[in-house]
């Protein structure tokens, strides 16, 4: 993806900048909102990777009111110092995608940036899931693998809804926590990992091939191969 | 103080207190003028119509003369009238309607009066030396021509009176006008003083100064009174901010100090690069735990501060502490506890979503933390007479009496808990989120007399 | 009260009317004459408070105070003729 990441904090940038690249990813830097909406506004990003406060007299809101009201509708990743959750709501309300509250792991800001690249098109929802032989049925709402019927709780079935629409993503626990329950908290333990893991012996019990992967200091991801 | 902020007393046509004045002296003015005009139409068209009564019947009588005695009578009768008119108003003139010879009254001609005049008129005639307006009755009798009428120079003086007094008048108006203005406007600045003068005080940095109230209980006090609130409000915002840096300052130092000195040593005693790369991860996991400090430190100052209540909704309670039972109950089961709930099905309630479930939260991650495998916890809700209240009880050691009123302090551990994880703000959160809601956190033993007695909190949220 | 309106506006006024407008005849000398030759002929007026009220008035006339003058007289001719 081509991206541009407006971030005025030079060590900030140099990190995430190198990370994103690493990952395979075009990288365009300004260092201020005038010029991070002159370039957002005249040429083509898939994502715009934004600081919350930039100096310039053009902040992250500002930018992207003024990209919405010009009918671009690139996907915007909020990246804030800024934690409380009217701040939140204002950067949402103003036309932003996600907010990513500063410091950060960087494992984080990549299966965000990656989940909003590639969310699933709406004009044609689809009413099946698949990853290898695991099938998941968004109109009866049931699971199986390989044929046979695995039962799991409603919020499990969230669980693996959201896991199967990012197939070959990382999915964070803050992402789990934020899309799946719908609630901006802080879990205190290793709940979240408590569930995938139940999720994780109901699909898996009686197969050889494991399809959800702990990814090392940054969430899971469900995938056909290991 | 920047000059912008001089608080003189305002330019006299800026000054409310003078604008107020103007306009009640322009109403004053428009009543008075009203006034006299009332007084005008009921003392001047009274006179006039005193008068037309008086000539009229003077007319008549005359005429009745006439018819008696003739000419020569009416001649004697005028006279006779003129005789004993003390009041020296009245005009007759009776000539004959050929020729017109005078033939008794006490005006010299008759007057040059326009034939379109009815038989009614008002002409100028000299008396004594002066002009003065005459009301005029005119009768033609076979033969002659009689003119009956009366001397208004009364009517003169009134509207003379009249046009005296209502100058005198303005001049009083403009004058108590002045004053009133002149006296409003010093009351204002009087009533405003204690204001301005707090105002100025916190501009110069003394946030503890408050407006002085009359005691009048009246608009000024209103005023005074929201101000106090408003500055009590920043008070406390104040304070909630003071309270997360002398937290920054006692408390958070210490995991960075203790951070910090694991990847010091690391860097000088690790003596292969895993041993080293592993250090560097146990640092970052460090840094997160201080951030996780951080940010819960800041979510209990904008509880407290109120700041969040900007983010309160109606809500269902229930779906709120069934979902934080849905997270949590696997958390128990993986530690071997029974999770036990008991929720009624529906509890509404207005409030902050994401506070109260991460206040539940808490409780839950205390007592899950606190109960040993085999035991239970137990979160349920009810409805009480004073709003609703959530309790959640565990099997672990309780809480000894004297430190149950600690508990809500940041960073309070009780000895039984140090061998335990935790940052110590779990509890000062829910408390927070208690006062954020104008309710209350209470701490006591699950069940009483049983050893380890457990603790049960306690929230009570007081519903609208 | 005179004095307030009366210079100059109102003797402008008594000139330029002074043709055109009729005047009142009973603020004359001559008409204390015809008043007291009228009192004269009554029989009540030498009584008082007529009598006396006359005098005053003539002597007022007489001394060049006309209006005040026709005014006692006036008020003799009243007291006359209220008694019988």
């Amino acid at each position: 993806m081509r991206m541009l990441l407006v971030e005025d904090d030079a060590e900030v940038a140099r990190f995430v900048k190198k990370g994103l690249q690493e990952a395979g990813h075009t990288v365009e830097h300004a260092t201020n909102g005038r010029d991070g909406l002159f370039l957002a506004a005249s040429e083509q990003f898939d994502m715009l990777v934004l600081d919350r406060m930039l100096p310039g007299g053009v902040d992250g809101v500002r930018l992207v009111e003024t990209l919405r009201s010009q009918g671009n509708r690139t996907p915007v990743l909020f990246l804030s110092a800024l934690s409380a959750v009217d701040e939140r709501v204002k950067g949402l309300k103003a036309g932003g995608d996600d907010y990513l509250t500063k410091p950060f792991a960087f494992a984080e800001l990549l299966a965000r940036v990656e989940a909003l690249g590639r969310r699933p098109s709406v004009d044609a929802p689809a009413t099946k899931l698949r990853v290898a032989d695991l099938e998941l049925d968004l109109l009866s709402r049931t699971v199986t693998r390989n044929a046979k019927r695995i039962d799991v709780q409603p919020r499990e079935f969230r669980l693996l809804e959201h896991l199967m629409r990012h197939a070959g993503q990382v999915v964070t626990r803050t992402m789990l926590l934020e899309k799946v329950w719908d609630y901006h908290f802080d879990p205190q333990t290793n709940v979240i990992d408590v569930h995938v893991s139940r999720l994780r012996q109901k699909l898996d019990k009686g197969f050889d091939k494991p399809l959800i992967h702990t990814v090392r200091n940054a969430g899971y991801m469900i995938r056909a191969e290991p | 103080m920047a000059p912008s902020l001089s608080l003189g007393p305002p330019r006299l046509l800026k000054s409310a207190g003078f604008r107020f004045a103007l306009l009640f002296a322009a109403m004053f003015a428009s009543a008075a003028i009203a006034l006299v005009a009332v007084l005008w139409w009921a003392t001047a068209g009274a006179l006039d119509r005193q008068t037309d009564a008086a000539v009229r019947a003077d007319a008549i009588a005359l005429a009745e003369r006439w018819r008696e005695a003739g000419a020569t009578g009416l001649a004697e009768a005028i006279e006779e009238r003129l005789a004993v008119d003390v009041e020296n108003e009245a005009i007759y003139l009776l000539t004959e309607a050929e020729g017109g010879r005078r033939l008794a009254g006490n005006l010299d001609r008759w007057p040059a009066v326009p034939a379109e005049e009815g038989a009614w008129f008002r002409t100028r005639v000299l008396h004594d030396g002066f002009a003065a307006e005459a009301r005029l009755h005119r009768l033609e009798l076979p033969g002659l021509r009689l003119l009956v009428g009366r001397d208004e120079s009364e009517r003169e003086q009134l509207r003379r009176l009249l046009t005296e007094g209502v100058f005198w008048a303005s001049g009083a108006v403009v004058l108590f006008a002045l004053m009133g203005a002149w006296l409003l406007r010093h009351a204002l600045q009087a009533r405003m003083r204690p204001v301005f003068a707090t105002t100025a005080a916190i501009a110069g940095g003394n946030l503890g100064s408050r407006v002085a109230l009359s005691g009048r209980g009246d608009e000024f006090d209103r005023l005074a009174q929201t101000l106090n609130t408003m500055l009590e409000r920043i008070g406390t915002l104040m304070e909630g901010v003071r309270g997360v840096s002398d937290a920054i300052a006692h408390d958070l130092r210490t995991p960075i100090a203790r951070a910090r000195a694991k990847l010091e040593d690391a860097l000088s005693e690790a003596p292969d690069e895993p041993a080293l790369r592993a250090t560097v991860e146990q640092g970052i996991a460090d840094l997160d735990a201080i951030s996780r400090i951080f940010q819960a430190l800041l979510r209990i100052a904008e509880a407290e501060a109120g700041a969040r209540r900007a983010a309160f909704a109606p809500l269902d309670l229930s779906l709120v502490l069934a979902d934080a039972a849905e997270i949590y109950e696997v958390a128990a089961e993986a530690r071997g506890q029974h999770f036990a709930t008991d929720l009624p099905p529906q509890l509404e309630l207005v409030g902050d979503r994401d506070l109260l479930l991460q206040a539940v939260v808490n409780l839950l991650d205390n007592a899950i933390k606190f109960t040993p495998p085999g035991g239970t916890v137990q979160l349920s809700a009810r409805r009480v007479a004073k709003g609703i209240e959530i309790l959640v009880a565990d099997d672990g050691p309780g809480l000894a009496p004297d430190d149950r009123s600690h508990a809500g302090e940041r960073f309070f551990r009780a000895d039984k808990a140090r061998a335990t994880p935790g940052s110590g703000l779990g509890l000062s959160l829910v408390q927070a989120v208690a006062h954020l809601h104008a309710g209350e956190l209470r701490l006591e033993d699950a069940v009483a007399g049983r050893t380890p007695p457990g603790l049960r909190v306690v929230l009570l949220l007081p519903s609208p | 009260m005179q004095s307030l309106l009366t210079p100059p506006a109102l003797l402008l006024v008594l000139a330029v009317s002074a043709t055109a407008e009729p005047r009142v005849t009973t603020d004359t000398a001559e008409y204390c004459g015809s008043l007291v030759t009228r009192l004269a002929g009554m029989p009540a007026a030498t009584r008082e408070p007529s009598r006396s009220l006359m005098a005053e008035g003539v002597r007022l006339c007489d001394n060049g105070h006309v209006r005040t003058g026709i005014a006692k007289l006036r008020r003799a001719m009243r007291a006359a003729q209220a008694t019988p």
